[in-house]
């Protein structure tokens, strides 16, 4: 051990056994340097100053997750590869023609782009009460829009989406660029990759299901919330709070509708004919309170109304009436 | 995590491997990510950079030059690249303003922990003291015990040599321990 001098604070530190003693690894070496700065009190400054660089400021990390940098290594990915497929392209002689057809093509379509006012062109598509629309967007992207919804996008940026009542989403990876599909609502907007979740925007509050894939959500209260396939959050902006949140939801309650039926497991009639109520545009009545509360368990076809009714008042036990525009709801 | 898999992994890059390339961004993403937060303190500004900056390190492998470390490498270009972007982005003054080689890191209470190893760093005032310290210090303290890099590369990061960065992370501790001893004086 150490017989040397020690003038600098280079010297301590280039000393393992002292780096043993500032960090109290060694016994042997604890006990020597203990002894070392008993016997040199004029050094004590300078092997004190030596310890603290040693040992530092422990700060804490704020890392990026692993599942963000693993979607933006995704991203990055399709980019090289897409640049790649360029590159091979612009070797093949046949691409200078090609590349003559596709941009007249291209200046057609951008053309078309804008209306004559000069503001991009907007799509949208809507759906009555008790109407279901599955969709394929310009970008290959499939979307199932339940009834009484709406889904608006510009032609000249057809991955980005607004969104009001529910749908369901099944985004397509895009290899050939980077592009992020989003999906925005008066609460807040979901930024994906290629997956397939379910967002619903009833009663001021945007509820979002994710069935497979990563998404992000960017709360209008500019928090950001990474999702994991079963997870359903449900954030309103009216009041800036998460109002709902589970770990892990059966994808069936969440997206069933999207098939034809809505799944049911013990939920309070109450909730159920909400459902219903959103799909058909119809106001309820119950007429005995003890109703609300009955549980229901199943799956209630919605695409035809009378068949619903009657799979509901088997379900419940109870008598649904309707008249016009109202559901009866009343005891047997 | 260093220098003989560092060595490796560039070779492979600059190669092509694009297996060799994801390593080396899943590894360096988290430090340069904090790295560029600290810079510009905005999470997407970070995050576009940061894919440009990878994209380009990739597009341009053929040209580099043979790398033992690869850490004080991609610290520098990334910084020298996010800066530029700054810049371009805003004609604020604020960033006009700014030297490439000279960028003024904050931290925030957040960030250290209450379990300090060392008595001076316990000191509940410590961030006030961290962020009154020259702004190069700061970049060394943080580079040193934040991103955990050796002096070496800190040096060729820092673009001084291998004493003067060694000097001025010494001094920046030398520094707060003095400030640590006159608040404990006033307090007593």
């Amino acid at each position: 051990m150490a017989k040397k001098n020690y003038n600098t604070i280079e010297d301590f530190l280039s000393d393992e056994s002292f780096n043993n003693w500032a960090k109290a690894n060694r016994l042997t070496d604890v006990d020597f340097w203990d002894e070392w700065i008993a016997y040199n009190p004029n050094k004590k400054d300078l092997v004190y100053e030596a310890k603290d660089i040693i040992l530092g400021v422990q700060f804490k990390l704020n890392e990026p997750s692993k599942e963000k940098i693993n979607s933006e290594w995704a991203l990055l990915e399709n980019k090289i590869k897409a640049n790649n497929l360029e590159a091979q392209k612009k070797q093949s002689p046949s691409y200078f023609k090609l590349i003559g057809i596709a941009a007249s093509i291209l200046l057609l379509i951008s053309v078309g782009l804008y209306t004559f006012n000069g503001n991009p062109e907007k799509i949208t598509y809507k759906t009555a009460y008790g109407e279901v629309l599955n969709l394929k967007l310009m970008d290959g992207s499939l979307v199932t829009l339940n009834a009484n919804s709406s889904i608006y996008y510009y032609k000249n940026d057809n991955r980005k989406v607004w969104l009001t009542g529910e749908a369901f989403f099944q985004v397509d990876k895009k290899t050939t660029t980077n592009a992020k599909f989003w999906v925005v609502t008066d609460d807040l907007n979901v930024e994906v990759y290629g997956t397939s979740f379910n967002v619903d925007t009833k009663h001021q509050k945007t509820a979002v299901f994710l069935e497979e894939g990563s998404i992000w959500l960017e709360l209008k209260n500019g928090t950001t919330q990474k999702m994991t396939p079963g997870n359903f959050i449900s954030y309103s902006s009216v009041n800036s709070l998460i109002t709902e949140q589970k770990e892990k939801v059966d994808s069936r309650f969440k997206t069933s509708w999207k098939d034809g039926s809505i799944i049911f497991e013990k939920l309070p009639l109450v909730e159920a004919i909400q459902k219903i109520q959103d799909t058909y545009g119809l106001t309820a009545i119950f007429k005995d309170e003890t109703c609300k509360t009955k549980l229901i368990t199943g799956g209630i076809p919605i695409t035809n109304l009378s068949i619903c009714i009657k799979a509901i008042e088997k379900s419940a036990n109870v008598k649904i009436t309707k008249l016009k525009n109202q559901l009866i709801i009343q005891k047997k | 995590m260093k220098n003989l898999s560092d060595e490796y992994v560039w070779k492979a890059l600059k190669e092509g491997d694009l297996n060799a390339f994801s390593i080396l961004y899943k590894t360096y993403y988290p430090m340069l990510y904090n790295y560029g937060l600290k810079i510009s303190r905005k999470v997407p500004l970070t995050e576009d950079t940061l894919q440009d900056f990878f994209l380009y390190v990739y597009e341009h492998r053929e040209n580099l030059s043979d790398l033992d470390t690869i850490a004080p490498y991609l610290f520098s270009s990334y910084r020298r690249h996010l800066i530029k972007t700054l810049k371009k982005k805003s004609k604020i003054v604020s960033f006009d303003e700014m030297d490439v080689k000279v960028i003024d890191i904050q931290f925030t209470p957040e960030e250290i922990l209450t379990h300090q190893e060392s008595e001076t760093f316990k000191n509940k005032n410590i961030t006030v003291l961290l962020n009154k310290l020259p702004k190069r210090q700061k970049e060394a303290i943080y580079l040193k015990y934040y991103s955990g890099l050796n002096t070496n590369d800190i040096a060729s990061i820092m673009e001084v040599n291998y004493q003067s960065a060694a000097n001025t992370i010494h001094k920046a501790i030398k520094n707060l321990r003095e400030e640590v001893s006159i608040l404990q004086l006033i307090n007593s």
